[in-house]
């Protein structure tokens, strides 16, 4: 039987001056059981479908649709009462960004319950068993606790766990998920996925899942729809979508997937004598947490980054990945001074730096730039590109004033942009452009070292391997070292020389890119690349993850005789090949 | 949340402290003294006399310990305006007033104020929004002196309904009252609206939805106890105000309030009264801050839970 039936679904959003199609007569239907996903990217429409589904959009948008069936109910006709009904019982949806899809000031608990009585004559003490039940089952172990926890005491996987268990506890017809995913760890990203996946067949449930990544299609569905600019381009079965792709978007998306699987060598062999572009000794930092409450001064240390050890060669890419909270991001701020480190050293073309006055500093400032993630907050939006641009120029008195201008124009064109973009505005740009324009500016200056800081993870598939494309072409051109911070191992395995492994503030792996992804040792790098979701539904499998205890217990172990070094039962970094350092014990 | 307090108490105290030296050095800063008047000359040997006998010949800081001392026990002086009488006194009888006429306009200005955003945030871009818009905005733009004169040409000129000054009995009261809830009115109405529209757009309220929620039971279960937050902040501040008064509404309506006595005492360096009024509205937003706090951290768990994990 259909779950769900779409005719002609159109939806315009009306706006200041006129009115934006962001559905131009979509159809599809979902059988019950059944798993679909819809991929695209963003301002695709395919989130604004499934919203459409369940009359969540705003006062400004206008939903047409020859049909649009919902568990037999025709959703265009529903009155308030009605949608009610369908919202949470029929279909329940979980979103992007479980850090801000619940309610600050209830508890986890207060918003599960509040679901179950708002369609079910159940007591408070029934609802409230009930939400623990659920809560077990979306495995999160200390169930009774997280009932009275409040969201902000939770991590966004368990938040997004919560949400599934939330999601459940109507027992819902079909599972919509908005890119559930999309604000996660990769480990977290695995297990979120294989939960969802598993529920649904507890369940009995159909899913709708939405996203744009591919990987994720690969794990989760039977069936899949393609859309682009407010179309569907392309429905079939998963398996024939990757393998016969027959429409020329689905063949690019695909393309993005296995981007550069094969890397061409870097021309430059690296001296091994040279000195380093930037090399990092012992850097930590340790931040100082008030602990205890009242009068009390007690003060713990968290220790956010400890003795980083890190050397990027003149002309190479490293790739430093780890999760959130690793340290990777505030290891490469420290490494360009813009978080102050609290020990260690900073080498820059072998001078340190790290205590330099800021007048010193600054024409080291030169040589080292940066990319950051969101290029939207990283432009100042009151100036033009040309302005932006052209500003570390005027800031380090390069070039004469009215040169600064034309050097700026040059490099709009050199990151394949127009020249007459110099007049725009940064919010007139999409998330490519604009880092594109961010790329620029970090290159006026002839930088020897760039410190890239998930410079792609806010972008589409597609713009993403353009951006990747641009950085390895100037990267080449200007014989450039690079750090390239990500969680993103796909990339990283296409762009990077070396991959340097961090986990919880510490270095744990750190080898040549080829030798991290054939033969990792470090039991926190093997999960990480187990998570990777996989580029093509025949290798998806079940997985079984490790807790941060079951990381701890798998140090890997060497003996005396392999390391060359004395016994040690601390873990430290041990080299077990050329290049090949790990974290491990050495026993005797 | 005990601890809290009670670290909030002695901050509070330490601020007391330093506020009242601040105001006590400005206070004898300005030029002239209690007996210069042009009204009643004085010799300066009885000038002298007189000087001496408040104290006032005596180093500043002596007579900051000695008045401090006095505030200890709950002893402000002796106004000089009116030296038989005790300041605790006199500000017990001008404070009534003040606080019925501070009290009711805010009491009723602030509920309303609320309603007036929450339809206007609800209703966003309809006339309900614009009517409730502009109404707030001449509320706060519009002087009160203004408001004021408007309300007595109105209803006591040419209505003849109310009296159109006065204290003495309720039916005066109500033009003053008006007059003074124009502003929490309006203020309440333009933060409810923009704290409402704030939260109307943050993704839970789309999860909440999603859940199957009545929108009824969306606004007055999670959006108005989120946009309180942001409201309780300008609630209290506004507090103060009702219990000190406004000078221009008193003096508009020949309300008996303290008002008069913020001009009077800092004209004749009646320096026990300007004390005594100016450490009462320390020690009111000192309270109201404190307040406004604790109710903060009831409402907003974050606060509350104070960083236990």
């Amino acid at each position: 039987m259909k779950l769900v039936e779409i005719n002609g679904l159109t939806v315009d959003f009306s706006q200041y001056g006129g009115s934006v199609a962001a559905v131009r007569g979509v159809s599809f239907h979902l059988n019950e059981g059944e798993s679909l996903g819809i991929v695209g990217e963003s301002g695709s429409g395919k989130s604004v479908t499934c919203m459409a589904l369940l009359r969540l959009l705003g006062a400004n948008a206008r939903i047409g649709a020859d049909s649009m069936i919902l568990d037999g109910v025709n959703v265009l006709d529903a009155d308030a009462e009605g949608l009610a009904q369908l919202r949470g019982r029929s279909a329940a949806m979980i979103f992007q960004d479980p850090m801000t899809a619940f309610d600050p000031v209830f508890s986890i608990g207060h918003q599960i319950v509040e679901t179950i009585r708002v369609h079910r004559k159940t007591s408070k003490r029934e609802a409230w068993a009930e939400a623990e039940q659920l809560l077990l089952r979306v495995e999160i172990k200390n169930a009774k606790d997280v009932l009275h926890y409040y969201p902000h005491q939770l991590s966004g996987g368990m938040l997004q766990r919560a949400m599934i268990a939330m999601a459940l506890s109507c027992r819902p017809k079909v599972l919509i998920a908005d890119e559930p995913t999309t604000a996660l760890d990769v480990t977290i990203q695995a297990q979120i996925l294989q939960l969802i996946k598993k529920v649904q067949a507890e369940f009995g449930m159909a899913l709708i899942m939405i996203t744009h990544d591919l990987g994720v299609i690969a794990e989760t569905v039977d069936r899949v729809l393609v859309m682009y600019g407010g179309e569907v381009m392309e429905e079939g079965l998963v398996q024939d979508i990757f393998d016969a792709p027959q429409h020329a978007y689905t063949k690019t998306l695909l393309a993005s997937l296995k981007a550069g699987a094969t890397k061409p060598d870097s021309a430059a062999e690296a001296d091994e004598t040279a000195v380093p572009a930037l090399e990092l000794r012992g850097l930590s930092k340790t931040y100082r947490v008030h602990q205890g409450q009242g009068f009390s001064r007690k003060y713990a240390d968290f220790r956010a980054v400890r003795t980083v050890d890190l050397v990027l060669p003149r002309n190479k890419i490293v790739g430093l990945v780890g999760e959130s909270g690793s340290g990777k991001t505030t290891t490469g701020m420290m490494a360009l001074r813009l978080t102050e480190p609290s020990g260690g050293q900073i080498l820059v073309d072998g001078s340190d730096i790290s205590t330099l006055e800021p007048t010193a500093l600054k024409s080291f400032r030169r040589r080292m730039q940066v990319i950051f993630q969101d290029s939207y907050s990283a432009l100042d939006p009151m100036m033009t590109l040309a302005q932006i641009v052209a500003e570390p120029l005027h800031i380090h008195g390069i070039t004469p004033g009215k040169q600064q201008t034309e050097t700026a124009l040059d490099w709009l064109e050199k990151v394949g942009l127009d020249r007459n973009f110099g007049q725009r505005y940064p919010h007139e740009l999409s998330g490519g452009q604009r880092q594109r324009v961010a790329i620029a500016r970090a290159l006026i200056l002839g930088p020897s070292v760039l410190v890239a800081d998930e410079p792609t993870s806010a972008l589409d598939v597609t713009v993403k391997a353009q951006i990747i494309g641009l950085l390895k072409q100037l990267q080449r051109e200007m014989g450039l070292s690079m750090l390239f911070i990500s969680h993103d191992l796909g990339t990283v395995r296409t762009l990077t020389d070396t991959v340097v492994v961090m986990y919880r503030g510490r270095v744990v792996e750190q080898a040549p890119t080829a030798q991290i992804f054939e033969n990792p040792q470090h039991p926190y790098t093997r999960a990480l690349l187990d998570a990777i979701p996989a580029s093509n539904p025949r290798d998806k499998r079940l997985r079984t993850f490790l807790s941060a205890t079951d990381i701890e217990a798998a140090t890997p172990r060497y003996t005396v005789i392999q390391t060359g070094m004395a016994p040690n039962a601390t873990p430290q970094l041990v080299s077990i090949a050329p290049n090949h350092l790990v974290e491990a014990v050495v026993t005797t | 949340m005990i601890m809290f307090i009670l670290r909030r108490l002695i901050s509070i105290a330490v601020t007391f402290i330093v506020v009242s030296i601040i105001i006590f050095m400005m206070m004898h800063a300005i030029p002239g003294g209690p007996f210069d008047g042009n009204d009643m000359p004085l010799s300066d040997a009885v000038r002298a006399k007189l000087m001496a006998r408040l104290g006032l010949d005596q180093p500043l800081h002596v007579q900051y310990l000695n008045y401090m001392w006095g505030v200890l026990h709950f002893d402000f002086g002796v106004p000089y305006q009116s030296p038989g009488d005790t300041i605790i006194g006199l500000l017990s009888r001008a404070w009534v007033p003040s606080l019925v006429l501070g009290g009711a306009g805010v009491l009723i200005g602030a509920p309303l104020g609320v309603l007036l955003g929450m339809a206007a945030a609800l209703n966003r871009n309809t006339w309900i929004d614009y009517l409730a818009s502009t109404f707030a905005t001449l509320g706060l733009t519009i002087p009160v002196f203004v408001i004021s004169l408007m309300l007595i040409l109105v209803f006591a000129v040419w209505l003849n309904w109310l009296p159109a000054s006065g204290w003495g009995k309720p039916e005066r009261w109500i033009l003053p009252i008006i007059a003074y809830a124009a502003i929490p009115l309006a203020t309440y109405a333009r933060y409810t609206r923009s704290a409402m529209l704030d939260t109307l757009n943050r993704p839970f309220v789309t999860v909440l939805r999603a859940k199957g929620l009545s929108e009824r039971r969306i606004i007055f279960q999670h959006v108005l106890r989120n946009s309180a937050i942001p409201l309780v902040t300008v609630f209290l501040p506004m507090f103060i105000g009702t219990a000190t008064g406004s000078i221009f509404v008193e003096a508009m309506f020949r309300v008996p309030g303290l008002g008069a006595y913020f001009v009077s005492s800092i004209e004749k360096r009646d320096y026990p009264l300007e004390m005594a009024l100016m450490l009462m509205i320390t020690m009111m937003y000192c309270l109201a801050y404190l307040f406004s706090d604790i109710v903060y951290a009831l409402l907003n768990p974050r606060i509350r839970a104070g960083g236990k994990p």
